[in-house]
């Protein structure tokens, strides 16, 4: 066969130009225009001015409440996420149904939802209110419940991006390890987990960037108090209300940063995880 | 060291994998555990190894019951399909796995291990390969490090699931014959299970043939082969024409042609004939199958002929030696020279 040989799929050449035009055009209409009008509105009355927008108390504040929301909520997720692809795929139990379309719930549900499930349970006349206001618990409109609701929401990450990968493993290497004599705990961390490392890394890089980035359900349980209950998210739509857009656009830049950095770690590890895959690593 | 099965039964959901096995296993034996898929060998061998625990019966090494032992406890050596290597550890540390997840006060010492691996990896004659990764390596390379790693622990029972099904037809040749003086050597009592009867018949010292959960037959390979228990197991070790017929009064009958083969003390009634390809001549006439000749190829150094009779669905298929067999088109007579009756016609 001629080296370039059209394939059966091939469209023709101004079919291919034009469908890669219009992808182009509407790549950067809808995806690189404003993510550098952030950028430009940011720094639009130059360097200081974002800076400053960025070390203001309440910017800082807000941005060390994202950092530990992440903090505790990703590993949080690393823990449920594998125990739950675990469970799934190595073993079989009634209500396995269930659980998968568990998992999945964060992702079909509103953020607001979850947020307002949130409140409805812990709020101030929520079901465990009263209680937790006899012992000085504050979750609603406190940092528990942002958490809480971060939780929620990122949880689907971790072990959707887990299950498919360790059913297609299968439970051969864990049962080799085993009938070596392997205990539990020995076959998960010397086989299981450098099996799963890869998918782990990028369901987590996923995680973390919603963790940070969520606003509908920490909107919601958050109470908006400035420099205590308020995420990045969150600022900045204090701060664009207040048509302060250098300052809101300062922290928004922050967040598209972390976006931009994640697709970057995002695309090597889907290198790496691939390359891993097909069995010519190392 | 001896292996008594007693009473197994197996259910998943509601296919019985297995239904009430015994089997004793000689020590030092080299045992085959033959069937088509679905016939419960595989479940069979995982039960013995502790990966799976049947519903009722039990299973004892040595006269010990060991049913509720988990498989780290009974000192098995397990070969998987698949290898199931580690991909992330090189051949060596794939060896030395076994005994680098020993409990401290029983682990050998870091160079005892390396002495270890080296020598099981000489054994399998991979002396050179242990800083390779298992992608680096062959299909018959990855089958010998998943034994070795599975020899490291000192096991004194050896089951292997299909050990040769992922490799090519002549490395699977030598391989078998390797694996059967490795058995040897080391003195391990073996269980291999295998879809291939030639593999079973070449290597094992007694096979033993399952079909739907349940053991057809236990023989040695020649006696599987020629004194077949049932018509299940001749079917499957070997080649075979199969005959619907009807036995009355002592005489076979296919249709309304009675045949010069003996009714094996059979009660009147529908029947099924077998007979081997080789185990036919073709004869001028008399009492005979008529049939046409619709393929004849060489074989083997004889001619195999598919011939068809009126009435089967299938052509009968018929070894003929000699310089001149029968061509295409040619009608011919069939006669069996050594046939087996089972009674209930077979489902086809």
């Amino acid at each position: 066969m001629a080296k370039h040989a059209r394939r059966a799929t091939a469209e023709s050449p101004i079919a291919r130009i034009a469908l890669i035009g219009v992808a182009l055009v509407f790549l950067f209409l809808f995806l690189l225009l404003p993510l550098l009008a952030v950028f430009a509105e940011a720094l639009r009355n130059g360097l200081q001015p974002f800076l400053e927008a960025i070390v203001e108390p309440d910017a800082w504040s807000a941005i060390r409440l994202t950092l530990i929301v992440a903090a505790i909520s990703v590993p949080l997720n690393i823990v449920f996420g594998i125990a739950a692809a675990w469970a799934i795929t190595k073993f079989d139990f009634p209500g396995k149904g269930i659980l998968i379309t568990l998992i999945d719930l964060p992702f079909s549900v509103s953020p607001v939802v979850a947020g307002l499930i949130y409140v409805l349970m812990f709020g101030a006349s929520g079901w465990f209110g009263p209680w937790l206001q006899e012992h000085d618990i504050e979750i609603v409109f406190a940092v528990p419940g942002i958490v809480l609701a971060s939780v929620f929401v990122t949880f689907p990450f971790v072990a959707r991006e887990l299950i498919p990968l360790m059913a297609e493993q299968g439970r051969d290497d864990e049962e080799a390890a085993l009938s070596l004599g392997a205990s539990g705990w020995q076959t998960f961390w010397h086989v299981t987990l450098p099996n799963i490392r890869w998918g782990l890394l990028y369901g987590v890089l996923l995680c973390n960037a919603r963790a940070m980035g969520e606003f509908g359900a920490v909107s919601v349980v958050s109470g908006h108090i400035r420099g205590e209950t308020n995420t990045m998210p969150l600022h900045v739509e204090i701060l664009y209300n207040e048509y302060n857009f250098v300052a809101a656009f300062a922290v928004a830049s922050l967040l598209a940063m972390l976006a931009l950095v994640t697709l970057v770690l995002k695309s090597i590890l889907e290198w790496r995880f691939d390359y891993h895959r097909t069995g010519t690593g190392h | 060291m001896g292996i008594t099965l007693s009473g197994i039964s197996k259910k998943f959901d509601a296919f019985t994998a297995l239904g009430n096995i015994d089997l004793e296993v000689r020590p030092g034996e080299f045992l085959a555990l033959l069937g088509p898929s679905g016939s419960g060998k595989t479940t069979l061998l995982r039960i013995i190894a502790g990966l799976e625990f049947a519903d009722s019966g039990t299973v004892a090494f040595d006269g010990q019951d060991v049913s509720h032992l988990p498989v780290a406890d009974r000192q098995v050596g397990f070969v998987f399909q698949q290898y199931a290597l580690f991909k992330h550890m090189t051949v060596a540390d794939n060896v030395a796995f076994g005994l680098n997840v020993k409990k401290r006060r029983d682990r050998p010492s870091r160079q005892e291990i390396q002495a270890r691996v080296a020598e099981l990896l000489d054994l399998v004659q991979l002396g050179a390969l242990g800083g390779r990764y298992p992608a680096q390596l062959s299909g018959g390379q990855r089958q010998r490090v998943a034994l070795a790693r599975a020899l490291a622990v000192g096991p004194r029972i050896l089951l292997l699931d299909e050990p040769f099904g992922a490799l090519d037809a002549k490395v699977r040749k030598d391989l078998r014959r390797w694996l059967r003086e490795l058995h040897d050597r080391m003195g391990l009592t073996s269980i291999f299970v295998t879809h291939d009867q030639e593999e079973a018949l070449e290597l094992a010292d007694r096979v033993v043939v399952m079909d739907h959960g349940r053991i057809e037959q236990i023989a040695e390979p020649h006696d599987v082969y020629a004194q077949p228990a049932s018509a299940f197991v001749y079917d499957f070790v070997g080649e075979s024409n199969r005959l619907p017929v009807t036995i009355a009064g002592g005489a076979v009958r296919f249709g309304d042609r009675e045949l010069q083969v003996g009714s094996d003390g059979l009660a009147d009634g529908p029947a099924t004939l077998f007979f081997r390809p080789h185990e036919a001549v073709i004869v001028p006439d008399g009492p005979a199958l008529p049939a046409i000749v619709s393929l004849a190829r060489p074989k083997h150094g004889v001619t195999r002929i598919e011939a068809q009779v009126d009435g089967l669905p299938h052509p009968l298929e018929i070894d003929v030696a000699g310089a001149n067999p029968p061509k295409v088109g040619d009608s011919i007579a069939v006669a069996p020279t050594r046939s087996r009756l089972f009674p209930h016609p077979m489902a086809d």
